[in-house]
């Protein structure tokens, strides 16, 4: 049995990391939460998709949104400044395997998904037509699988990048547009012709989707095949993260 | 069992810019360290030294060559290996937020310490380097000499077998480098094998065992301090007398105003010339070559 101390003592530290910056894991998922659901408020003037008013419809794509926000951001952006100052090399010379060094920053991640998407459901729920949760087990899962998931493609461009502008190419050209073709504002029913098929290979769809139906029932594609992918997702990410973070640990 | 043992290494680094020309800066190094010795890794800038740290502490690959660390492959068996060393980097390494205690709690957990061993060991390390009532303060705020005395208390705290220090005492004051000598000499006698580099000559004549010299990447010396500046030691000791001319000890030539008695063994020799020349002699001298005077003799291009 190998000794997990250096792998939990990285996962304490990087959750230690973030509590540093209490203001940033509130303070602007909250800001952009509400900002969001005005501008939705107003535009959907009560009107209902697929039976469950708008509102409430896409407070949980909002939700989905902030929090792989926060698990993606997190390690990726923690890993770029850690290269930049110099404390990568703390990854490089103690003794935490590879494997260690990237579950270590998505476990941490999907911690700070969480807290965030926790924060943000307490500063908002109140104005939404939502009423409990119709399957927490499921959403317990889900939320930890799409944070620790989303954790990993977060590590995965973090140890890619070099610098920060790298880094928002990667948010503007690959996660947002994943969050914006993925059913999170709409229904990926109401789409035309080819779109509500692709949207099945884009994993934040199922993301949205489990999030969704977990609370109000209403699913655009079977839950059930979007557990199964959240999963599978989050297994076969892995392996690029391992060979990405060896690669960058000891350099040839 | 040797402390470290780096056998025919070799690394070359890739350029990034097309058509540069790939830089090699470990050529078929050799080297040991013995167990409890102090070790001098000298060289020039450029020569290679942090270079082959680098690979001892697992940050990068070698090309070719083997290196164990108490018998332990570090290429082999990484984790392992690096449990038994101790790294201070030559740069720099600022945590952005942490404080000083919280950068030794998690660092050392990274290292395997179990977190009741922690805090007392984190207490026990800043006091050796000072640095108690620092504790709570960021690490980011500390001052140069305080940041270098936070790296050395980084590797120590969790009982590194092999102690590897870059440039340890550079840019730091003279009270600050004695306290460093101190330490580092504390640690040899509790059994501390320590390998560190320096461009100051007189440090390394202070504090080390043996000495490897290195230079354009290649090892152009390596052994026991004492012996080497014997060898290249003038094998001569030079006297005056107030009364030239008494009868002389074979094989004293005169030079000058002094004479020079081909020397086989300092001490010995010495006793020789007082005893014979007893009230007669003026002034004895033997130059031994210091370090600095190899260093330039054996890096000269
Ligand atoms: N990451 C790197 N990429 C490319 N070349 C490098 C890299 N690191 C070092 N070098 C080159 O390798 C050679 C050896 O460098 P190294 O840092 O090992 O020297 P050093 O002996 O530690 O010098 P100093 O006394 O200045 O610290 C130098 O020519 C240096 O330019
Ligand atoms: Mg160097």
């Amino acid at each position: 049995m190998q000794n997990l101390t250096p792998v939990f003592a990285l996962v304490a530290r990087e959750v230690k990391r973030f509590q540093k910056i209490w203001l940033d894991t509130v303070v602007s998922p909250i800001m952009s939460m509400i900002l969001f659901l005005a501008v939705f408020g107003v535009v959907s003037g009560g009107r209902d998709v697929a039976g469950i008013p708008y509102l409430a419809f896409v407070y949980m794509g909002l939700l989905t949104m902030t929090m792989v926000n926060a698990s993606f951001s997190n390690p990726a952006f923690a890993l770029v400044i850690a290269k930049n100052v110099g404390t990568f090399m703390d990854l490089q010379i103690t003794p935490v395997p590879p494997w260690g060094v990237g579950l270590a920053y998505a476990f941490a991640a999907s911690i700070r998904g969480i807290i965030t998407l926790l924060i943000a459901l307490l500063a908002t729920v109140w104005f939404i037509p939502i009423s409990g949760v119709a399957n927490p087990l499921l959403l317990i899962v889900s939320v930890v699988l799409i944070g620790v998931a989303f954790g990993m493609l977060g590590v995965i461009f973090g140890m890619y990048a070099k610098n920060f502008e790298a880094l928002t190419f990667v948010m503007t050209f690959i996660i947002q547009p994943m969050i914006f073709l993925a059913g999170t504002f709409y229904s990926i029913k109401q789409l035309p012709g080819i779109w509500p098929t692709v949207s099945l290979f884009n994993p934040m769809h199922h993301a949205v989707n489990l999030v969704r139906y977990s609370v109000t029932g209403y699913a655009d594609s079977a839950p059930m095949v979007s557990l199964a992918v959240m999963a599978v997702f989050a297994v076969a990410i892995f392996i690029p993260m391992q060979w990405i973070t060896t690669r960058n640990l000891k350099a040839s | 069992m040797d402390a470290l043992s780096v056998s025919h290494v070799s690394k070359t680094y890739r350029q990034k810019k097309k058509g540069a020309v790939p830089l090699q800066a470990l050529d078929d190094v050799s080297l040991t360290v013995k167990p409890g010795e102090i070790h001098g890794l000298l060289g020039p800038n450029g020569a290679g030294k942090s270079t082959l740290i680098s690979l001892i502490a697992g940050i990068i690959r070698a090309d070719q060559g083997k290196i164990e660390v108490f018998g332990v492959d570090v290429e082999k068996e990484t984790e392992k290996a690096k449990v038994l060393e101790g790294i201070v980097p030559q740069e720099g390494v600022y945590e952005m937020a942490f404080t000083v205690r919280e950068v030794l709690y998690y660092f050392s957990g990274m290292y395997g310490v179990p977190i009741a061993e922690r805090n007392p060991r984190i207490d026990k390390a800043l006091e050796d380097l000072a640095l108690s009532d620092k504790a709570d303060e960021r690490a980011r705020g500390l001052s140069g000499g305080m940041k270098r005395r936070l790296m050395i208390a980084k590797a120590l705290i969790h009982k590194p077998k092999l102690l590897i220090l870059d440039e340890p005492t550079a840019g730091v004051d003279v009270a600050l480098r004695q306290k460093i000598w101190e330490l580092v000499r504390r640690l040899r006698d509790e059994g501390t094998t320590i390998l560190f580099t320096t461009h100051y000559l007189e440090e390394a004549e202070q504090l080390c065992d043996r000495i490897t010299l290195i230079n354009h990447g290649r090892i152009i010396k390596e052994g026991n301090l004492k012996e080497i500046q014997k060898e290249f030691s003038k094998n001569v000791i030079s006297f005056e007398l107030f009364d030239r001319n008494v009868p002389h000890l074979p094989n004293v030539t005169p030079e000058g105003s002094e004479f020079h008695y081909p020397m086989k063994e300092l001490e010995a020799d010495m006793q020789a010339i007082a005893s014979h020349y007893n009230g007669n002699l003026k002034s004895v001298r033997s130059e031994a070559a210091s370090l600095e005077q190899i260093f330039l003799t054996l890096t000269k291009d």
